[in-house]
């Protein structure tokens, strides 16, 4: 503290020195995030999101949203704590969508000619605004973990249906029925993926029929909640001061 | 402020290697030209690809080539390979120069894995849409499951005429619209992604207009944290959540009344492909022995050959692993097989003299070739099965073929 302060010496200057501090906070918090959430997205759920024809009604609808509820519950923790800010979620998800962003962008699509068609993200910024606004108005981290993580389980199926339902129009393709989405991925090789690879439509859920993708968003919604619990304890582990003290 | 500064140096750096790190991190791969470091004895032991037809060997973007041919399910499959119960039939392709527009097996369009029976030879056929101009290795391919990919031979087909961006892939919905797969939705991804990247970025902004760091920090150590949030900002809150259920709600209404028909995505492996009838083979062939000599990259195998069909047959060819070794002067290819796997004049015979319907006769058969370097099949002798195995071609007269098979041990030998 006293190091802070000692480095200004007026009122005026101070105001400076304390704004350039946060533009320069903010870089680097949105760029370490970037980089570490993308990594941790791209080992864990992976072909899930990289794929439009992997967004199934099961797998992917659970996958994601337990995955990606990790750093922002760790980062909310951060920011909450310590400097009262309820954004913590969101600077997560948009780092990680710009991240994505540049990912497929450049990598799928200006090096292997994959059209952004079959490789776009999925969106996940509806979800995060809840659990930022549940953290600010409850002030609560149980709450966050039990009503925001389950808005956000919930809400990622219908926040990504206005882009993927074009994808489930059906098509009679040289006898065979299949999505477009199907079609995607059958149409554009991916010689190191085979088809058996691909992991949709998997599962024990058969006897809701039709229903599924509800039943699928409230499992994920339920396992959001767990998983809050143990990032958050990430989160407070990270967020020490004890360095900035010493400082 | 020293501290301070180094400090923001050094997680700037890592801040930006991070970012770096994990957009570079993952791009689809895009070679396919693994033939040659596959061990031989997967090449040797599991599909034969055969009676292979290019229908073309230059293109112009949105032609089509088709590529047709046999596959057979070797019965001496390896052991330590999970056998073909799901399997796919692929294209090795450096990314996608081409569309796979269609597949088949035995007449059955093939766009999931299915299942296969060891033993059984099929029909496949695989139409692929030129899509980037340049020159492109195209290798028949079988993923199994378990199994890795098994690689046919590779052939090099040229896109050249017309341009990457005018190439289209048109298709035709059950509900009656017709769309360009190439850019499908485009703008409606774009319109989302960005809708909601301005939301969230208006939520932030809504906070670090006013200090962010040192003062707040300052404040909540000192155990006045409650004062930096108002009444206001918690307002603004209730309205940006309303606001995003809000959109959901409305803009999944949209899309529902826009796209009533939708199904699931297909998947599950397929069954029942139908093999080639295959009559069994008159021609029977025992191997006595088979040495590699590694000097001389030919192998030598002695074989008792019978005859138990109709009519007088000489051996053509011996194909394993997708290399040809002919006998020229029983058989010419004529299909442009690819030159670096095709040893027109690589097989000779002890005695290639007609075999006559009832005879037996034991014969030494050389198939000789750089390929046997080239394509590492020679590396047999350092698996730990080391078996080879491939296809005998024999014809009659009238040039009617009879396929035999040979699965022996192989006994190196270094002078
Ligand atoms: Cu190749």
């Amino acid at each position: 503290m006293s190091a802070l302060q000692s480095a200004a010496s007026s009122r005026a200057e101070a105001i400076q020195v304390s704004r350039i501090v946060d533009y320069l906070g903010l870089f680097i918090l949105f760029m370490v995030l970037t980089g570490s959430y993308h990594i941790h997205a791209m080992l864990t759920m992976g072909d899930w999101d990289f794929w439009v024809d992997w967004k199934d009604r099961r797998l992917w609808v659970t996958v994601v949203p337990i995955v990606l509820i990790t750093f922002p519950a760790a980062v909310q923790v951060l920011l909450w704590e310590r400097l009262r800010l309820p954004w913590g979620a969101t600077v997560c998800v948009l780092g990680l969508l710009f991240g994505e962003w540049i990912n497929r962008y450049f990598n799928f699509w200006g090096w292997t000619y994959f059209p952004i068609t079959l490789c776009f993200p999925s969106q996940i910024v509806p979800g995060a605004i809840l659990l930022d606004v549940v953290l600010l108005l409850s002030g609560s981290y149980l709450l966050t973990a039990i009503v925001g993580g389950m808005a956000w389980g919930l809400i990622f199926y219908p926040g990504n249906w206005p882009v993927i339902a074009p994808y489930h129009v059906p098509v009679e393709y040289n006898g065979t029925l299949m999505s477009v989405a199907d079609i995607l991925g059958y149409n554009y090789v991916r010689t190191g993926t085979p088809e058996y690879i691909r992991m949709v439509e998997k599962g024990t859920l058969r006897t809701f029929g039709k229903d599924v993708a509800p039943v699928s968003a409230f499992f994920s919604a339920f396992m959001s909640i767990l998983i809050y619990f143990l990032w958050h304890f990430v989160g407070r582990w990270f967020s020490t001061v004890r360095f900035l003290k010493a400082t | 402020m020293k501290v301070l500064k180094d400090r923001t140096a050094l997680w700037s750096f890592v801040g930006l290697l991070l970012a770096f790190a994990a957009t570079s991190f993952y791009a689809p791969s895009a070679s396919a030209h693994g033939e040659k470091s596959q061990a031989a004895f997967m090449r040797m032991r599991t599909i034969h690809w055969f009676d292979l037809h290019w229908s073309k060997e230059k293109v112009a973007v949105n032609e089509n080539v088709e590529i047709s041919g046999k596959f057979h399910v070797f019965e001496g499959w390896p052991e330590s390979v999970r056998e073909p119960n799901v399997a796919f039939l692929n294209i090795g392709i450096p990314g996608p120069v081409f569309i796979r527009k269609e597949s088949y097996i035995g007449g059955q369009l093939v766009p999931r894995s299915v299942r296969l029976e060891i033993g059984k030879t099929y029909e496949f056929r695989v139409v692929l849409k030129a899509r980037r101009p340049g020159d492109w290795h195209v290798h028949t391919m079988m993923n199994v499951e378990g199994g890795g990919p098994i690689i046919g031979p590779g052939k090099w087909i040229t896109i050249e005429g017309g341009h990457f961006a005018d190439f289209k892939n048109p298709v035709t919905s059950l509900t009656g619209q017709t769309f360009d797969l190439e850019t499908y939705q485009e703008s409606n991804i774009a319109f989302w992604h960005v809708f909601w990247a301005v939301f969230g970025v208006a939520w932030i902004l809504y906070w670090v207009r006013r200090p962010v760091f040192l003062p707040r920090y300052l404040l909540a150590e000192a155990g006045r944290a409650d004062e930096l949030v108002s009444a206001t900002d918690r307002k603004v809150g209730i309205a940006f959540a309303a606001g995003t259920i809000l959109i959901v709600v409305l803009s999944m209404g949209a899309a529902n009344s826009k796209y009533p028909i939708t199904i699931p995505l297909q998947a599950g492996t397929m069954r029942g492909m139908v093999p080639i009838e295959e009559k069994k083979s008159t021609v029977a062939v025992k191997v006595e022995d088979a040495t590699y000599r590694v000097p001389g990259r030919a192998m030598r195998m002695k074989l008792t050959i019978t005859n138990n069909g109709t009519s007088a047959v000489r051996l053509g060819e011996f194909y394993t692993a997708s290399v040809r070794f002919l006998d020229s002067s029983v058989f010419k290819d004529t299909t442009g097989y690819p030159e670096d796997l095709l040893a027109e004049d690589g097989l000779t015979l002890s005695d290639n003299s007609p075999l006559a319907p009832g005879e037996t006769r034991t014969v030494e058969v050389t198939a000789s070739d750089a390929a046997w370097e080239v394509y590492r099949l020679s590396d047999i002798i350092y698996d730990p099965d080391s078996r080879f195995a491939g296809l005998l071609f024999f014809f009659d007269a009238n040039g009617n073929r009879i396929i035999s098979q040979v699965d022996a041990p192989l006994i190196p030998s270094f002078i």
